[in-house]
């Protein structure tokens, strides 16, 4: 029953942005839930949660689904392809997020005398990204 | 073409470097798995390009009349394509667009879309259609593009006309034929009068019964039918506005039925717009002038002023003798009061159509404002009675009534009383 409490209050959370903030307030609310969560698997213990990349997914889709909820609050009539085409979209991209994120789930696996590689390339993907947000960001 | 970023993609960017961080920082893969989605849809985001989006509207008549609707064609192409582009034509408050003005399409690579908008004219003017709004998006919504395209469309809505049976004749005629018996005696058809015959009187005039019974030559007199110069004198200083209803819409109304009528009859007619804007239009006949004073009147909006002027900055030929001045007036303005006093005074034949506004000012029962609405009538009626003493007909038009009303009580006065 405790394990449903940060799914819950994520929810809740998800649901008083989404009536009071709107879109700016989401990216918060994604954080929080994602790291509460993470939260609540390092306390569990050292074992690696093989559900991480479902979550990650989920999380992507509360993002995008939250998004295009907002963006129809504009009430511009569009025609049906447009709706379809961004449907097809939001999945191609969940599936791919979800192989992607079972992929580094699965590397995380390989053994410890490969692990310099790996960490070196993780650091460099978290200068990439936070460089490509500070970039998005002044744009 | 302005380029914008979601918020998703802000927040995106700082999801996946947060759990990166944080993967490292904890030595646990969960972190770098939650931020592998958003890095994907990061890539995805950046990856767009910008879009090159051209459009084109055109519109099916450039001049309708009020009530009518427009079809306006608005034709959308890129050259790479967009996956979402919406589509806005801003129209003025006057007019409406019965769809809904905002529209989303797909656009494949090199294809021409078209959306039809269809645009009710609500209300009489010239207007600017044209520039449309555009802002393209990737399909994602991640990343969106905004500009301004396309050249403005003229359109003029001409006022809506009245059917008219009967018109205010003029006292005085001009020279040149027309259609108005004229109260002077010439050649014509309409029979005037007797009289002994002249040296230089032609011999199909001689009334041969009336040479029998009085044994010398009579003839016969005629009124000829001639033209008349009507100036329409419209005042453009003060209007009420209510709830979409205005008097000066309804004068613009009553002066595009009024020039429409008496050009049928081959008179002259002139415009004077009075107000804040000065305009004028020396009297004319014929099918470009009735054009020109309704394209004259689409721009007759009331501009608030506090100049003082008079008629003295009118050009004379505007205002031609024997001419009949109709003025079209809420009456609520001195301005336009003491102007046209000014004219009776100079010895124009002069009817005022009273545009009444108190259909539109009507004070809640039992409130304080009902003792100023009584004044205000009170002053209404004195001022009525000041053209009345100079010999000014003045016939108020209710909102519920045909403008045939007012004229025909104009009529009626005339038959009782004529101005010196």
């Amino acid at each position: 029953m405790v394990a449903f409490v940060p799914g819950l209050a994520f929810g809740g959370l998800l649901l008083v942005v989404a009536l009071v903030w709107g879109g700016p307030g989401l990216g918060a609310a994604l954080f929080l839930g994602g790291a509460s969560w993470v939260a609540a698997v390092a306390a569990a213990g050292a074992s690696t949660d093989s559900t991480a990349p479902l979550v990650a997914v989920l999380l992507l889709l509360c993002g995008e689904l939250s998004a295009w909820s907002f963006d129809e609050r504009l009430e511009i009539r569009a025609e049906r392809q447009v709706y379809w085409r961004r449907g097809a979209a939001v999945t191609v991209l969940a599936f791919a997020g979800l192989v992607v994120a079972a992929l580094v789930v699965g590397l995380s696996a390989v053994g410890p005398n490969h692990g310099l590689g790996w960490t070196v390339l993780g650091a460099a993907a978290a200068i990439g990204a936070a460089g490509t947000g500070i970039w998005v960001a002044h744009r | 073409m302005t380029g914008y970023t979601s918020w998703r993609l802000r927040a995106y960017a700082a999801l996946a470097a947060a759990g990166l961080v944080a993967g490292l920082t904890l030595g646990r893969v969960e972190p770098v798995a939650l931020a592998a989605p958003f890095l994907l849809a990061l890539i995805a985001g950046l990856a767009t390009q910008e879009p090159d989006v051209s459009v084109r509207l055109s519109l099916d008549r450039d001049r309708v009349i009020e009530g009518e609707e427009v079809v306006a064609t608005v034709a959308v192409s890129s050259e790479r394509g967009v996956d979402r582009c919406e589509l806005f034509v801003p129209v003025p408050p006057e007019l409406s667009a019965t769809r809904g003005p905002t529209e989303a399409v797909h656009l494949r690579a090199g294809e021409e879309r078209t959306v039809e908008l269809k645009i009710h004219c609500d209300r009489w003017g010239a207007f600017s259609v044209g520039q449309a709004l555009f802002r393209a998006r990737d399909t994602l919504g991640l990343r969106s593009w905004e500009g301004v395209t396309g050249e403005p469309r003229p359109l003029r809505v001409f006022p809506r006309e009245e059917t008219l049976r009967n018109l205010v004749p003029p006292l005085e005629t001009q020279l040149f034929a027309g259609n108005q018996v004229s109260r002077a005696r010439g050649e014509g058809i309409e029979f005037a009068d007797l009289r002994e015959w002249r040296p230089g009187d032609r011999l199909r005039r001689v009334n041969w019964r009336a040479t029998a019974q009085r044994r010398s030559l009579w003839v016969n007199e005629q009124n000829p039918e001639l033209n008349t110069d009507v100036v329409l004198f419209l005042d453009t200083y003060a209007e009420v506005r209510a709830e979409g209803r205005s008097t000066n819409d309804r004068a613009v109304h009553a002066a595009a039925t009024l020039a429409r009528i008496y050009l049928q009859r081959k008179d002259r007619v002139g415009l004077v717009g009075f107000g804040g804007f000065v305009s004028w239009l020396v009297p004319g006949s014929g099918t470009r002038q009735l054009y020109a004073i309704v394209e004259t009147l689409l721009t007759s909006h009331v501009v608030h002023s506090f100049v003082l002027r008079g008629v003295d900055v009118l050009p004379p030929r505007t205002l031609p003798p024997k001419a009949l001045v109709l003025a079209i007036t809420p009456l609520l303005d001195t301005r336009t009061a003491a102007a046209l006093l000014d004219l009776r005074a100079r010895g124009y034949d002069l009817i005022v159509v009273e545009v009444s506004p108190l259909e539109l000012v009507a004070p809640a029962p039992g409130s304080s404002l009902e003792l100023a609405h009584r004044l205000w009538r009170l002053s209404r009626g004195a001022l009525r009675w000041r053209y009345e003493q100079v010999g000014v007909p003045v016939v108020t038009w209710r909102e519920d009534e045909p403008l045939a009303v007012p004229l025909e009580e104009v009529n009626a006065f005339r038959h009782l009383a004529r101005p010196a």
